[in-house]
């Protein structure tokens, strides 16, 4: 029943709309079809030109368009034989039986804290409380770190990234991610709470100093060459030691396990600022009548602290945990000015900071395997796009967009 | 009013949109063209010119990997032939990451005419049609072998083709500062590893110092450390049948040696750190090439050249891009290339930048004869071992310097990360075949 008038409009409509619409097909679906379509070929650096007679080349691949098409002594690239071979070169090593128990282990070692957790609501409700929260957790802490240690979860740990690469560098991203995110809360919280008290002389300097390393991203690379620089075999640090104590530091960006503290060390000296800031201002909004009554009641500061103030930065604190474990995740211009994703654990493996971004700059622009890395980003982007999901729904911070 | 903001906002979005993509795909203005200069009286005396037309304005623009003072002395040279030919522009840059950069600009027609490269990136950049054979051009196996030095000819010509001009060799030996570094510390043998070990280790007692900084120990990097795998009798990382030799007990003998060397030299290394090192006085050698030698001169450093190990020979060429012949410049740029790597240029050019020049001639020239650094790379280079030009070359850097460095750091015994190396090295040629 669409009438004249209402053709006119739709086409009206359409009228405006289509050059948005050319614009998303050109620079947004095409790059990602493209993609999806490299991920079952092996088009890499020993094939890289397209077989432009068949017709899926030629609608496909942008160089096929070229009035010259590239050719070289090289086989042109084709589909891999099973087509989703780069798909299971990536994960396929992680659904295995011993990879798949080893992960059940893991989440089963954590089963006393999450216990303790639904037990801890539960008790909330009773008035009154018939034991306070701090033993429950204390009870399902030693639970979990005796199970970790019956099931050994470092074993099971090492299992899971031995299993390959991919699985390597996403578990490693995501537990640097877990060990950013506490440190960053903790000491942005502790900063701003300093700058949100009153007695504070010289407030305006304390703000603009420890804003400086936020103010300093801008320039980031250079900031991370300066804190590679004291960590070098012949840096500052072990400058100072020698002098001083006439110690002889070793290289520490030639350890795993310094390459980590390092790498953690100045991604949170980048960020606290974004949270200090971000608290403060979640900080100055929570109203003080509350902390006088509380004061009425004799609260203690702890008190205080854990039912009237971390409550109540939950809404500001919830969005920007999820954004700086979105930025930590995809970190890369810090990492590979540190460490490009070293020390290195040998040949054919990822070094102990190879993180995605890193892992996947490396396999593009210096192994240049396209056709494995379109599939590893296939894989990312389904797992990213789900997470970003689950982010909007526990922050909801869309929610007051639709009201 | 809402509406009519959206409609703006979709329209800058869509132009902006657009505007971008044609930025992306705008030609790069060529930069201004020296002015021809009145003909320089040290103008070599034998310029090939027979091919090029005269009169019609062209570009050619090259692509290197020139740097420093280093390329003062190259520009000149150029300058001499645009003076010689006022019709012909000649264009010089440095893309930071060359092999990407060509992967997309000589499909698209933006690459250069001429590319400056090392011999062993021929198989990889013929597999992918980046660049062509010059058989077609003028270019026969005579005039190789009457221009330029047997090794020099064998490292440009590939499955029977030839496919760059040689420009230099190049290998590294040990570089020392006379100062620091007593004949009592300096190897004998070149061949003799053990003897080296024992000799900085007595420096290291000795005075505190390290004897020897080698920016691939301690950093990945598999040329700088080839004279020492080499040298205790590896043939090859990997051959022209794509077979890999680190699981060999030679390459194991030297995993161990670096094992024990890595106790008494600095742990973490680069270009930089190495240079530094020696300036300052912390080491007393630098396990390096004849690029390093224009920085020492000119920190005022009284320096010597042994050799020690087999290193790897390189060889610097001229290569044709396909796009040369796509816009019908091949004729000038393979004057150029034929006029860049001749002997009188190159003569030119090893005066001033202590290169060994690829062209016979020029090895011949008296003046050339007479540098000292000549004589002690030349050495080395005599032991050296060919770096292969097959695409299966690309598959052997990031391996055998990630392993070297796994023994290195102790990340890996020497068994593990040669296995390791040894494996990846198949996996990916595997993947090529």
């Amino acid at each position: 029943m669409v009438g004249w008038s209402g053709r006119r409009l739709a086409l009206t409509i359409l009228a405006f709309v289509a050059p948005t619409l050319v614009g998303i097909t050109i620079f947004s679906l095409y790059p990602l079809l493209l993609n999806v379509f490299i991920s079952f070929t092996n088009k890499g650096q020993y094939h890289p030109n397209p077989d432009c007679t068949a017709t899926v080349w030629k609608i496909m691949d942008p160089a096929c368009w070229l009035a010259k098409p590239p050719t070289g002594l090289a086989a042109p690239y084709s589909v891999q034989d099973p087509a989703i071979k780069n798909y299971s070169n990536l994960l396929g090593g992680f659904f295995t039986k011993d990879v798949l128990t080893a992960v059940l282990f893991i989440l089963i070692a954590f089963v006393p804290l999450i216990v303790a957790w639904r037990v801890n609501r539960y008790l909330d409700r009773k008035v009154p409380r018939p034991i306070s929260p701090g033993p429950v957790w204390l009870i399902g802490l030693v639970g979990t770190l005796v199970l970790g240690f019956l099931v050994n979860v470092l074993d099971q740990y090492q299992m899971i990234l031995d299993s390959g690469d991919f699985i390597m560098v996403n578990v490693r991203t995501i537990v640097y991610v877990i060990i950013c995110m506490p440190i960053l809360f903790v000491l942005g919280l502790a900063m701003a709470l300093i700058l949100n008290n009153k007695f504070l002389r010289g407030v305006t300097f304390f703000r603009v100093v420890l804003i400086v390393p936020w103010a300093a991203s801008t320039v980031a690379i250079m900031m991370t060459l300066i804190w590679q620089f004291f960590f070098r075999e012949q840096g500052t640090i072990n400058q100072i030691l020698n002098a001083l104590f006439g110690i002889q530091g070793p290289a520490y960006l030639n350890q795993a396990g310094w390459a980590w503290f390092i790498v953690v060390l100045v991604q949170v000296w980048y960020t606290y600022p974004f949270f200090m800031i971000t608290l403060l201002g979640g900080l100055q909004s929570i109203p003080l009548d509350l902390y006088e009554a509380a004061d009425v009641d004799g609260a203690s500061w702890w008190k205080q602290m854990v039912n009237i103030t971390l409550p109540l930065l939950r809404p500001v604190a919830l969005p920007i945990i999820v954004l700086s474990a979105l930025t930590t995740y995809k970190i890369d211009a810090i990492i590979w000015a540190l460490t490009r994703g070293g020390p290195t654990a040998g040949a054919g493996k990822p070094g102990a900071t190879e993180f995605v971004m890193v892992h996947a700059y490396k396999q593009i622009f210096q192994t240049r395997s396209y056709g494995l890395m379109g599939a590893f980003a296939v894989i990312l982007f389904v797992f990213l796009f789900a997470a970003t999901l689950y982010s909007l729904r526990i922050t909801r911070i869309t929610k007051g967009a639709y009201e | 009013m809402k509406k009519s903001l959206f409609a703006l906002l979709a329209l800058l979005t869509v132009l902006s949109m657009v505007l971008t993509g044609c930025g992306a795909t705008s030609t790069p203005v060529p930069p201004t063209p020296e002015p021809a200069k009145p003909a320089d009286t040290a103008v070599p005396t034998v310029p090939p010119t027979e091919s090029v037309p005269a009169g019609e304005a062209v570009t050619i623009s090259i692509w290197h990997q020139w740097s420093g003072d280093y390329l003062t002395a190259i520009e000149q040279a150029f300058k001499d032939y645009t003076a010689m030919h006022p019709n012909v522009t000649i264009d010089l840059s440095k893309p930071e990451d060359t092999s990407n950069a060509l992967s997309v600009a000589i499909p698209a027609g933006e690459g250069p005419d001429i590319i400056a490269w090392a011999n062993d990136q021929i198989g990889t950049q013929a597999l992918a049609g980046n660049i062509v054979a010059l058989d077609d051009y003028g270019i026969d196996t005579a005039f190789l072998d009457s221009t330029y030095e047997p090794a020099a000819v064998r490292g440009v010509v590939w499955q029977d083709m030839i496919w760059a001009l040689p420009e230099s060799q190049e290998g590294i030996a040990l570089v020392y500062n006379k100062a620091l570094v007593t004949d009592k510390y300096l190897p004998t043998d070149p061949m003799d590893f053990a003897d080296l070990l024992a000799k900085a280790q007595a420096f290291n007692t000795d005075t505190g110092k390290y004897l020897i900084c080698n920016q691939g120990l301690g950093n990945p990097d598999a040329y700088h450390v080839a004279p020492i795998y080499f040298g205790h009798g590896v043939p090859e990382y990997v051959d022209d049948q794509g077979v890999a030799y680190l699981n060999t007990p030679e390459a194991l003998a030297a995993g161990n040696w670096m094992v024990e060397f890595s106790k008494v030299a600095p742990a973490e290394t680069s270009h930089d750190i190495c240079k530094a090192a020696i300036v300052d006085g912390t080491a007393g050698a630098w396990w390096t090439g004849p690029w390093a030698i224009a920085d020492l001169e000119a920190a005022g450093i009284d320096y010597g050249i042994v050799p020690m190990g087999k290193p790897f020979v390189g060889i610097k060429t001229m290569m044709l891009s396909k796009n040369a012949v796509d816009r019908g410049n091949e004729a000038v740029a393979v004057d150029i290339m034929k006029y860049f790597t001749s002997g009188a240029v190159q003569a030119k050019i090893a005066a001033t930048n202590k290169t060994i020049p690829a062209a016979t001639a020029a090895l011949n020239d008296p003046a050339v004869k007479a540098l000292a650094t000549l004589a002690g790379f030349g050495a080395s280079l005599n032991l050296g071992v060919p770096m292969a030009n097959t695409p299966y070359a690309n598959a052997q850097w990031g391996p055998v310097g990630d392993a070297t460095t796994a023994i290195w750091n102790g990340a890996q015994t020497p068994e593990e990360a040669l296995a390791a190396a040894q494996k990846a090295i198949e996996d990916a040629i595997a993947a090529m075949k």
